[in-house]
């Protein structure tokens, strides 16, 4: 591929950047080209430069938001400092995280106008690109629908298109699976690499990278504004990879085993597997003892706190939310509802929490008629974050966040008070932080100061999080789990509603799979993830340590049952 | 997952069908007549006519009329409020226990009402019935500035998207739970965290939007192509002309009655 295309796409020549007012720099020293019609990926964790590469391809920075840039940066033989953004367009497209936002226009099809419109393209040579992106994407039918009739994944499938209908020779593409269900995300990944057999060059951000790593031509791997390391993906987890996991990087599963494997010397470097198919290989030779994982979870015994029986709800008569559920959650469980987006699990969250009352059915929660709880009486027993957990602060500053919750339960002495907030602080691990604006906390700590802020002062036993690791790189996810286990030592009981298949398989006991309104299944993860129709139904994928597992047993290799984690599979070799 | 209050809704109506430049220059007749009008009575007829026009015209469910009724009638009532207090009456029309109701205060009161009050439904038909890029393609056939046209249409295209974070928010906020407060002050707070919030996050999804929208050309040059073509309708011309009648007629008819 190389060979037939000499002038690379992208170059960047020792670039460093400063964003607008900033003294540290963004991106520093980095050098990097990007062949025509490949596929890249930038990995890296939660704020080491990766966005702010991914808007200087597109002129984003400096043009529109200002910034120093040093060094040069060619788009397809434009110079990025004297270029216009319009022109730039023409080069690069970018698809932005939550691409509602980025459109215009109510129907579809116009959105998908509107940028060739923009660039003055004739009338009559719009209607092809228009017709070409949508059949690319696979949404023609709905060509002529609303914008918000849309799912998510359609959203995300039309904010391609409306790139892909502008030409550019280069897509980048932001985080664009962040908020999709996993087989949804899977769909975008196959339309992913569809445009690069298509010829696209593609910059990729993304943390799921199992389904990339193998097909990529290039990585570059970021951290602190420094390229660490770049190359074929091979070459980069070979020198890099335990430095990838160190900062916290998700890495596949497999990859990740051996990593640690190598690191170990059970494993020789040649076989480091970067996909299931290669990890079958690679780990064909292990054996396995049975390890204390093996010991079957004790079933939890507690009192019931949340019990439903056919619980219906409709926000009007033409949509129906949840169509009959029941199921019991006791004292002490940690548990999972997932399922596609749109399934009814949010709905169910704010019905445990009382924001809504049953339109039919019985919800019991704490024994008392879920229609005879009043909100602010409830949250004393149950207590909910929500996904932006920005939308739940009231207050300037973290200290005083946490002092409000505590004078909310009845809480007035302030020795008390001061007290109780240090201590939170303290196991919060923001003890800097108690006069920062809880705005402007990093996304991990924003997540664990929403969790504090619903159970300060005691007295909840139920702890829901809508998508705990939305956002948030794995040493945030680490942290966030870290205290969630916390709580569960105190007692509590937790619920997420999650589409991360990685935290249902390593911390949850019981999965509550919802499709359309009903709940499919409800049981342990293992064996969810061995049952093929509801897996399709719920629009679920097993995570690619799952495939393994089940891949290695077919093959007749007896693999301990209880193997939830990359660590759990470490400590099983011999 | 909630109803939307103020967006463009997907029916088979005169008033859908008709483009969109005959409607906004059906609000504009609509409210120049409105300014035209004197008394309560023709702008009550006015507003009754425009209901009928929202009800059956335009196939608006009475559920959804119902649901931004404080935005139609709230402000509307408390102007119509303060002009019925400082309004001097000397006709005494009825009496409440002690207390005297005047005609005048009640005709100045129900005047300045129903003005605001049509006003805002005739905005929020516009709103519900027409497809904001069919406004811009009007516009730009008129040959306003695209820019402009844009920026204005642009906005209530985000309306909906506003209104789902406004949502969150207060359900986010009532979880809470009230701190040792007079319901007043909790209340103060609770209003100036919905607009701190909603600002913040409106500031930056703004700016995310126009970056990307800029990203895809937008403003580029002083033109641009539109791949769909605007066409006045008959229905469009026949809403514009059944109102212009009706509102000439209307004020003749006002005029001459209270000269006479």
């Amino acid at each position: 591929m190389a060979s037939s295309s000499p002038a690379p796409l992208v170059v960047f020549d020792r670039v460093t950047f400063y964003h607008f007012e900033r003294t540290t720099p963004a991106l520093s020293e980095v050098s990097f080209v990007l062949r025509r019609g490949s596929l890249n990926l930038l990995v890296g964790p939660s704020g080491c430069g990766k966005s702010t590469l991914c808007m200087l391809m597109t002129g984003i920075v400096p043009h529109l938001l200002g910034g120093v840039l040093k060094g040069r940066v060619l788009v397809d033989g434009k110079d990025v400092a004297n270029t216009a953004v319009k022109d730039l367009a023409l080069s690069a497209g970018l698809l932005f995280q939550d691409p509602e936002w980025m459109f215009a226009t109510l129907r579809v099809d116009d959105e998908v106008a509107f940028g060739p419109e923009n660039l003055k393209i004739p009338k009559a040579e719009i209607h092809p690109r228009v017709e070409n992106a949508l059949e690319t994407v696979g949404l023609s039918r709905f060509r002529h629908h609303l914008v918000w009739a849309l799912s998510g994944g359609q959203i995300q499938k039309l904010g391609f298109a409306s790139v892909l209908a502008m030409q550019p020779p280069l897509m980048i593409l932001d985080e664009p699976t962040a908020n999709l269900d996993p087989a949804t995300t899977h769909a975008v990944h196959e339309l992913i690499l569809r445009l690069r057999q298509q010829g696209k060059t593609i910059v990729l951000v993304s943390k799921e990278l199992d389904e990339f790593i193998a097909e990529a031509d290039n990585v570059i791997y970021l951290a602190d504004g420094k390229i660490i390391a770049q190359g074929q993906p091979r070459k980069v987890i070979h020198q890099a990879g335990l430095h990838m996991l160190q900062v916290g990087v998700w890495l596949p599963e497999p990859t990740e085993i051996g990593l640690r494997l190598r690191k170990r010397g059970t494993l020789s470097t040649e076989t480091l597997p970067l996909t299931v198919a290669e990890a079958k290989q690679a780990f064909s030779p292990l054996s396995f003892t049975a390890t204390q994982s093996d010991v079957p979870r004790s079933k939890p015994s507690g009192d019931v706190l949340i019990e439903a029986e056919n619980l219906q709800y409709a926000y009007n008569p033409k949509v129906t939310a949840l169509r009959g559920v029941s199921f019991a959650v006791r004292q002490g469980e940690l548990l999972a509802i997932i399922g596609q987006n749109g399934a009814g699990k949010s709905t169910l969250a704010k019905l445990l929490v009382g924001l809504l009352k049953p339109t039919d059915g019985v919800l019991r929660l704490f024994g008392k008629d879920a229609r005879h709880w009043k909100v602010a009486e409830l949250a004393n027993h149950i207590a909910l974050v929500f996904q932006n957990p920005e939308h739940q602060f009231l207050c300037d500053t973290v200290f005083e966040e946490l002092s409000y919750s505590l004078l909310a339960k009845g809480v007035t002495d302030p020795a008390e008070i001061q007290a109780r907030v240090v201590e939170t602080l303290r196991e919060l691990d923001l003890q800097g932080d108690a006069q920062t604006h809880p705005f402007a906390l990093s996304e991990g700590a924003k997540r664990r100061l929403g969790v504090a802020t619903m159970l300060v002062g005691g007295g909840a036993q139920v702890l829901i999080v809508d998508e705990p690791t939305y956002g948030q790189d794995r040493r945030m996810t680490e942290r966030l789990m870290e205290y969630i286990n916390q709580l569960r030592q105190a007692g509590i009981t937790v619920i997420m509603i999650t589409h991360d298949m990685r935290l249902v398989e390593a911390h949850i006991d019981r999965a509550i799979v919802m499709a359309e309104g009903r709940i499919l299944y409800d049981g342990d993860p293992q064996t969810l993830f061995t049952l093929e129709d509801i897996i399709r139904q719920a629009n679920l994928r097993p995570t690619a340590l799952n495939r393994l597992l089940t891949d290695l047993r077919q093959q007749g290799i007896s693999v301990p049952a209880h193997i939830n984690t990359v660590e759990r599979f470490i400590q099983a070799v011999q | 997952m909630s109803e939307q209050l103020l967006a463009y809704v997907e029916k088979d109506s005169l008033i859908h069908r008709a483009d969109a430049l005959s409607k906004l220059l059906w609000v504009v007749i609509v409210v120049v007549a409105t300014f035209q009008f004197q008394t309560a009575y023709t702008r009550a007829l006015m507003f009754s006519v425009l209901l009928f026009t929202a009800l059956f015209l335009a196939k608006v469910p009475l559920r959804s009329i119902w649901r931004v009724s404080p935005l139609i009638f709230g402000v509307a009532f408390l102007l119509g409020a303060f002009h019925y207090v400082v309004t001097k009456g000397t006709t005494p029309l009825f009496t409440i226990g002690s207390y005297v109701v005047y005609r005048e205060p009640l005709e100045a009161g129900g005047a300045y009402f129903f003005r605001l009050a049509i006003m805002v439904l005739a905005s929020f038909l516009l709103i519900w019935t027409t497809d904001t890029y069919q406004l811009m393609v009007g516009l730009a056939y008129l040959g306003l500035p695209y820019r402009y046209a844009f920026a204005i249409f642009m906005a209530l295209r985000y309306i909906p998207l506003i209104q789902r974070e406004v949502e969150a928010v207060r359900a986010a906020h009532a979880i809470r739970g009230k701190a040792a407060q007079s319901p007043l002050k909790h209340r103060f707070r609770l209003w100036q965290r919905y607009l701190f919030t909603v600002i913040v996050n409106g500031l930056r999804k703004a700016e995310n939007t126009a970056v990307a929208i800029e990203a895809r050309g937008f403003g580029a040059y002083p033109e641009r192509t539109y791949w769909k073509e605007f066409h006045w309708t008959r229905s469009g011309l026949l809403l514009v002309s059944a109102f212009t009648v009706f509102c000439v007629a209307l004020i003749v008819w006002e005029r001459f009655s209270l000269s006479s």
